[in-house]
């Protein structure tokens, strides 16, 4: 038994984000605050001979990124709680330094299963990123649970 | 023919779980010192797969791969063993609120069982809906033992097992293919099909094993990093 | 730089575990970097207000932590993907252990499945997930 909704909300383009150049502290700062190690992401000058050529940002720097709106306007909402339910992420080029991120939000998906803590509703906010060259960087899913 | 086998686990058909069935399969090869399984259920969540045929690994792995289901009711999650057409006909195995009365009766009936899993568990456990519902007719055993249970958990289904009379067995509730057979059951016959797992899931004569291994951590010495 | 290639790395490897003290201060810190400055993520008694029993870490933290014991495990390795389920909230301060395994090579992406979970001292899987990684090769 589906879900039922006005399905024509998945896939519609409801936000569209473009963000300021990145700023290598930033990058340096959010490697620093996961206890990163890896010099790639932490030590310009040892990230320079590296595959990169240069300093990248930690593989999940791409889930720092907010849309400026979380959900299409006409968003059905299923339940008065939410939580964060899981992230997948695919990463297609690393983020560096001076970039200007662009990202493209959908609900992909919204389906009902029963867990630890009742029924719950869990909406798929998906961001897709690319770069100022049109590259793309990433696509993050955003597993939202309503309850 | 098998003895020990993993009463509950997803493979990559299930939504939440991407492990391939081979990848399983080797897993248990690698570990079978600490794990001696004999035999795999894959219990997808809220459908039955009727598509996937297990049959050449099975031969190339030595160990037997049935199929079940695990369904989602008003007293909890429920695996049903022995699903068939007529199961399919009569339930939407996607419906969330399926009745685990009609669920428990019609799968016997119609020659499967059903039977409750994680009781312990809150909001998905039998135990937590025994509470305020009167007790569910015709269940014959219940998952003592879950490979994914938070602390407490298991333990609480000892006192549901002493109130009803209820069998007991084990199962990991493997998504990720290194836990496959953490936890599984023991069966004191041999079983070679599906049919047979229903007669001794009906029948009894079985126990959950536990192949749980725990790591000793280092003590960690830094604070945040 | 500590380099596995895809040669060298086996089904069945365990990527060394990390263990660690996830203080207050540190979720504190990652929030405020992260712009997740809210009083979920950085203050008990504004967490209690939510409904929280206390502050809890932001899942993509947890995340970060995970793809963070890919690379202390081999620097080279490159996460193309990589997929948390946040099974319950990660409440500091204690001890968590950040473990995984290599479970399955594809040979022609030089590519390698790894399980990656975070638990607690007691065994009990707070986030669960999955990584593709690719790997630099001996025989490109």
């Amino acid at each position: 038994m589906a879900l039922e909704f006005d399905r024509s909300i998945l896939g519609q383009v409801f936000d569209e984000t473009d963000f300021p150049p990145v700023e290598k502290a930033d990058l340096l700062r959010f490697a620093a605050a996961l206890g990163e190690t890896n010099p790639l992401y932490t030590d310009e000058e040892a990230a320079t001979n590296g595959p990169y050529g240069g300093l990248v940002a930690a593989p999940t720097y791409v889930t720092r990124l907010r849309p400026k709106k979380m959900a299409p306007e006409h968003m059905p909402r299923f339940g008065k709680v939410g939580f964060d339910g899981g992230r997948d992420v695919e990463i297609f080029s690393p983020v560096r330094p001076g970039d200007r991120l662009k990202m493209v939000s959908t609900i992909h998906d919204i389906y009902e299963k029963t867990g630890r803590s009742g029924s719950m509703y869990f909406i798929v906010l998906r961001n897709e990123i690319t770069n100022q060259d049109g590259q793309k960087i990433a696509v993050v899913d955003h597993r939202i649970m309503q309850r | 023919m098998a003895r020990v086998i993993d009463l509950h686990l997803h493979s990559e058909v299930s939504d939440d779980s991407r492990a391939p069935v081979e990848a399983y399969l080797k897993w248990l090869a690698r570990k079978r010192d600490e794990r001696p399984l004999d035999g795999i259920v894959l219990t997808e969540h809220r459908q039955f797969d009727t598509q996937s045929d297990y049959r050449a690994l099975e031969d190339k792995y030595g160990l037997l791969i049935l199929k079940a289901s695990e369904v989602e009711t008003e007293y909890g999650h429920v695996l049903v063993y022995g699903v068939n057409a007529a199961m399919l006909q009569r339930f939407d195995f996607s419906n969330v609120r399926l009745r685990a009365q009609e669920v428990i009766d019609e799968v016997a009936r119609m020659g499967g069982v059903a039977m409750p899993c994680h009781p312990g568990r809150p909001t998905i456990g039998l135990i937590e809906h025994y509470e305020n519902r009167p007790p569910l007719e015709g269940v014959v055993g219940v998952e003592a033992l879950n490979g994914g249970s938070k602390k407490g958990e298991n333990e609480r289904v000892a006192a549901l097992i002493d109130t009803y009379g209820y069998h007991a067995f084990g199962g990991s509730d493997a998504h990720l293919v290194s836990f496959v057979g953490i936890c599984a059951t023991e069966f004191e016959k041999e079983i070679t099909n599906t049919e047979e797992l229903v007669e001794a899931l009906r029948a009894g004569g079985y126990r959950p094993v536990d192949f749980r291994v725990r790591r000793a951590p280092a003590q960690p010495a830094a604070s945040g990093a | 730089m500590k380099t596995l290639y895809f040669e060298e790395v086996e089904e069945g490897d365990e990527l060394p575990p990390i263990d660690l003290l996830l203080t207050k201060d540190f979720v504190r810190t990652y929030a405020r970097t992260a712009g997740m400055d809210f009083p979920r993520f950085t203050d008990d008694a504004g967490a209690r207000q939510e409904g929280l029993p206390g502050m809890i870490a932001p899942g993509v933290l947890s995340m970060g932590l995970l793809a963070r014991l890919i690379g202390e495990w081999n620097q080279a390795a490159q996460i193309t993907r990589i997929g948390t389920t946040f099974r319950s909230p990660v409440l500091p301060d204690c001890h968590i252990h950040l473990l995984g395994f290599v479970t399955q090579k594809d040979i022609e992406r030089h590519a390698v499945e790894c399980d990656i979970w975070m638990e607690n001292h007691e065994g009990e899987r707070w986030v669960i997930g999955t990584a593709t990684v690719v790997l630099p090769t001996r025989n490109p």
